[in-house]
């Protein structure tokens, strides 16, 4: 099942990056010298896949997050309560400490009414109200997956529900985490660094270096194919995907080491390319995803 | 999603159901390469991405005349029955079972609005320790997708001619392993949960029922050597089972927030255009008919059409067939398991025509799903997508006929209009996609709104 | 062989000489001879120094001239679309460059760019200031 060498140091101390910062946090928690933070997690123009993602974390998993670590004020999809009362509580927390995470697009099309959700004291609330509002005064603003870093496939052409990213519409800095969807690795370690250590490191994207400084391409398995110049024709070989339209040597994020689902595999390892979802300009500007002819 | 509902004297006389979210897919496609089509609608929904990835590669092979191999399918298939147990799991511990069950205290996210937990302390108690472990489970059923299909959710497996990938026997044994463990949670705990729940609240075997028409687009079935393992394209209306016809589906725009050269159309015809302004409109779901009426799909239909659920058509009936659903889907899985074959590459090189069309229509975890493509110099020219939610949660067409979910909601009697428990469970267990409120009218007033959870 | 590689073949040699210098210096004990040596050392350094700072120039300018004559229309150029057994070239300021085997170049495109087009404008607004022409091959020209 395609295993890059484990013998790498390098490799080996990042994967256990996450679990040693989430286990940090919850001890610091326990011991009194960080408090629990309270968490909002905003579900826009998206498809949801971001909390999906999250619940599928291994290690540390989804219970360990909203129960030992953050207090989980407000999910859409994973709440008990409903309409009014859920809005209840995320308005109670606008003047409160909080960490907003935000999954999916901020529609701006007839002031943001092709995204309404939910209401508040009968009046519809919009994304871009929400976003506006919680945006502004919060801790810290994370962008979970593409569409909320970037305008991602929300925002695909010709954009028709006018989709922008979350920092087109706030004054402030937000640490994005692009990736379609975002690895729950990548949320979680980001999330408990920002409350033991403050902001991390940022590259030029507004992305954490420690998970988004490397390009595919450096660390691919396959790339010993790439110099000898080895390409598939298609899917299915296990060979270089260079010529079938591989994203990898434009998109940094560390896919190849850290792999999907408890690590079983990735897009590479499962024999067809990488269509780039990480990066600023997915899907318009990676694709085509595959090409059959290429020379 | 919203639910708007009249109530008068306990007594639902109304209810709408609006969908809130805009997301234009369909026009996104149009002048993109074919072959896209696959991973790209996938982002149509993070719970549902491998149902959409399997419709778009249908109606490609469809288009592109491909026909896939028999390791082709079972392969594929395998990756969707992953997507069904992850989908059933999750969806009756995190959203089906806060709604009859008491979850801890001291967490936000469990605090609820209304009262009505009927469930003796140990018995809740088993299930909200089930609501935890489920986690696991529902997570190695994407564990599973990933070992096949690359990650979950959006999987990079699925493509024209099966997956991109083969089997080996180390995979085969891995998913064998995870596999009868998730079958074994199913037998042992979701599905005596589900009966205890369905036992303390017996009155939901008679609310929600709806039209009590049916419909699958198949699943599971049409093997070449296997046969039909799960169910045939099929309706079931006024007590008989019919063959489905694909010509008869029509898509209506007549409450929706669109507008087209003609309100009514079959799926190859029209992408109507996005227009809030419109009067009359209450909703971005269109309004999905077959022979002109609304049908219900999902597991319960398929489950009746198979024959092999026929307690009922009502609220409860639909989360039974859910969780009975998972452990024959998991029965189906591990005996396509032992027909893989190692080592088999099902990819070839494909071509696409300068021009063509071609129908996916296939049944999904939340019921029938249809992507319809039509290419014009090598480039998609139309793209139609008819979800399930669209037939569960379609909006009134031109007669004045609600759809399945407002139908079924209709004449609910309603305990305490306060904190209309009832509506929130009818919606759910339809499965929606989307996450979904309700606003409770009482003669033209507003007096409570809900949110309702995919 | 391009400008580039002379240069570093160059290098090679002097440095070689001055290897060979540095261990007649060893075994010599006449002064005369050993300040010969060591000038010729400083001869091979002011050689080294002259030919890095030709190296330098010749890789930060993004502006090399054509080192082939061949001449293409437009029309010409959008046959090396990298399909069908074509190479993928594209034109930035005039100039034909090979991106056939450039990683960045997946499946012929980069960014939503296709091979052969001219991509002069979102060069400029993408890779401005970057040392990215030289490393590529010129193939010809745009007339």
């Amino acid at each position: 099942m395609n295993q890059t060498s484990n013998s790498c140091s390098n490799f080996s101390t990042r994967l256990e990056t996450v679990s040693v910062l989430v286990h940090r946090a919850i001890d610091a928690i326990q011991q009194k010298t960080i408090k629990k933070r309270n968490l909002i997690w905003l579900e826009l123009t998206g498809c949801s896949g971001n909390i999906i993602s999250l619940l599928d974390g291994a290690n540390p998993d989804f219970k360990s997050i909203a129960c030992q670590l953050v207090n989980f004020i407000y999910d859409n999809s994973l709440m008990a309560s409903e309409g009014e009362a859920a809005l209840e509580k995320l308005f109670s927390m606008a003047d409160g400490d909080y960490i907003l995470a935000v999954e999916g697009a901020v529609s701006t099309k007839d002031n943001g009414m092709y995204n309404i959700i939910g209401r508040w004291k009968g009046q519809p609330v919009t994304a871009y109200e929400a976003v506006k509002k919680f945006g502004e005064q919060a801790g810290h603003v994370i962008t979970v997956g593409t569409c909320a870093s970037d305008g991602g496939i929300s925002a695909a052409r010709p954009n028709p529900a006018e989709c922008v990213g979350i920092q087109n519409l706030l004054n402030r800095r937000v640490i994005k985490l692009p990736g379609c969807p975002c690895h729950p690795d990548w949320f979680m370690g980001t999330l408990a660094y920002l409350m033991l250590f403050n902001e991390p490191e940022l590259d030029a994207r507004q992305r954490p270096l420690m998970f988004y400084s490397t390009l595919i391409h450096d660390i691919c398995p396959r790339r010993p194919y790439f110099n000898q110049g080895i390409f598939a024709s298609k899917p299915g070989e296990k060979t270089c995907m260079f010529k079938l339209g591989c994203r990898g040597p434009v998109t940094r994020v560390d896919c190849p080491i850290r792999k999907w689902n408890d690590r079983v595999n990735w897009p590479i390892g499962d024999d067809s390319p990488c269509i780039g979802c990480a990066m600023f300009g997915f899907p318009d500007k990676m694709e085509p995803f595959i090409s059959y002819d290429t020379t | 999603m919203e639910i708007a509902a009249d109530i008068n004297n306990n007594i639902v006389t109304d209810a709408w159901t609006e969908g809130l979210l805009f997301r234009g897919f369909e026009k996104m496609l149009e002048g993109r390469n074919p072959f896209d089509a696959v991973y790209f609608t996938q982002r149509i929904c993070g719970i549902c991405s491998t149902a959409h990835s399997i419709a778009s590669t249908l109606a490609l092979e469809d288009a592109l005349g491909v026909v896939v191999s028999q390791q082709g399918r079972y392969l594929r298939d395998f990756i969707h029955g992953c997507e069904f147990l992850q989908n059933h799991i999750r969806h009756f511990y995190q959203y089906t079972a806060p709604d009859f069950i008491k979850l801890p205290e001291g967490n936000t996210l469990f605090e609820t609005d209304h009262n009505d937990f009927r469930l003796p302390k140990e018995k809740n108690d088993r299930i909200v320790r089930h609501y935890f472990d489920s986690l696991e489970y529902s997570r190695n059923a994407h564990k599973m997708l990933a070992i096949l299909g690359g990650k979950a959710p959006h999987n990079h497996g699925v493509f024209i001619g099966g997956i991109t990938t083969q089997a080996t026997p180390e995979k085969i044994a891995r998913l064998r392993s995870l596999l009868m463990n998730i079958k074994q949670f199913i037998c042992d705990s979701m599905i005596p949960d589900a009966y205890t729940v369905a036992e303390y609240y017996q009155e939901y075997f008679k609310i929600g029922r709806g039209y009590g028409n049916l419909l699958t687009f198949g699943c599971f079935d049409g093997y070449e050597k296997l046969g039909t393992l799960y169910v045939n394209p099929s309706t079931y209306s006024g007590g008989r089972t019919m063959k489905l016809n694909p010509g008869e589906i029509t898509e209506n725009i007549y409450s929706s927030w669109y507008m087209a050269k003609s309100e009514t159309y079959t799926p190859f015809q029209i992408i109507p255009e996005p227009d809030m302004k419109k009067s009359d409109a209450y909703s971005w779901v269109k309004a999905p008919r077959y022979r002109g009426l609304p049908y219900e799909v999902g597991p319960l239909a398929r489950m009746w059409l198979c024959g092999k659920y026929r307690n009922g058509i009502s609220t409860m009936d639909r989360t039974l067939a859910r969780v009975l659903e998972a452990k024959k889907i998991a029965n189906i899985m591990l005996f396509l398991l032992d027909k893989l074959i190692p080592g088999v590459d099902v990819q070839k090189e494909y071509e696409v025509p300068r021009s063509a069309y071609g129908a996916g229509l296939i049944d999904t975890t939340r019921g029938a799903l249809g992507h319809w493509i039509r290419i014009e110099n090598q480039v998609i020219s139309l793209y139609q997508i008819i979800t399930p939610s669209a037939w569960n949660l379609s909006t009134r067409d031109r007669d004045n006929i609600p759809g399945p979910g407002e139908k079924a909601i209709i004449g609910t009697m309603i305990r305490n209009s306060d904190a209309p428990v009832e509506l929130g469970r009818i919606i759910r267990s339809f499965d929606p996609c989307v996450s979904c409120a309700t606003h409770v009218y009482s003669k033209g007033n507003l007096i409570k709104t809900m949110q309702v959870v995919p | 062989m391009n400008d580039r590689e002379i240069f570093i073949n160059m290098i090679d040699d002097n440095l070689n000489e001055m290897s060979d210098t540095i261990d007649c210096l060893y075994t010599t004990s006449n002064f005369r001879v050993k300040n010969k040596l060591l000038n010729r050392l400083r001869k091979s350094m002011s050689n080294i120094s002259m030919l890095t700072q030709g190296l330098r120039n010749d890789t930060s300018m993004n502006n090399p001239q054509p080192s082939s004559d061949r001449l293409f229309t437009l029309d010409e150029l959008s046959r090396y679309n990298g399909r069908n057994g074509n190479p993928a070239y594209v034109a930035i300021n005039d100039i034909v460059y090979d991106v056939t085997g450039n990683a960045a170049w997946g499946g012929a495109t980069h960014f939503g760019l296709t091979a052969g087009t001219d991509v002069t404008s979102p060069f400029a607004s993408c890779h401005a200031g970057q040392p990215i022409l030289s490393k590529l091959k010129v193939v010809g020209k745009i007339t």
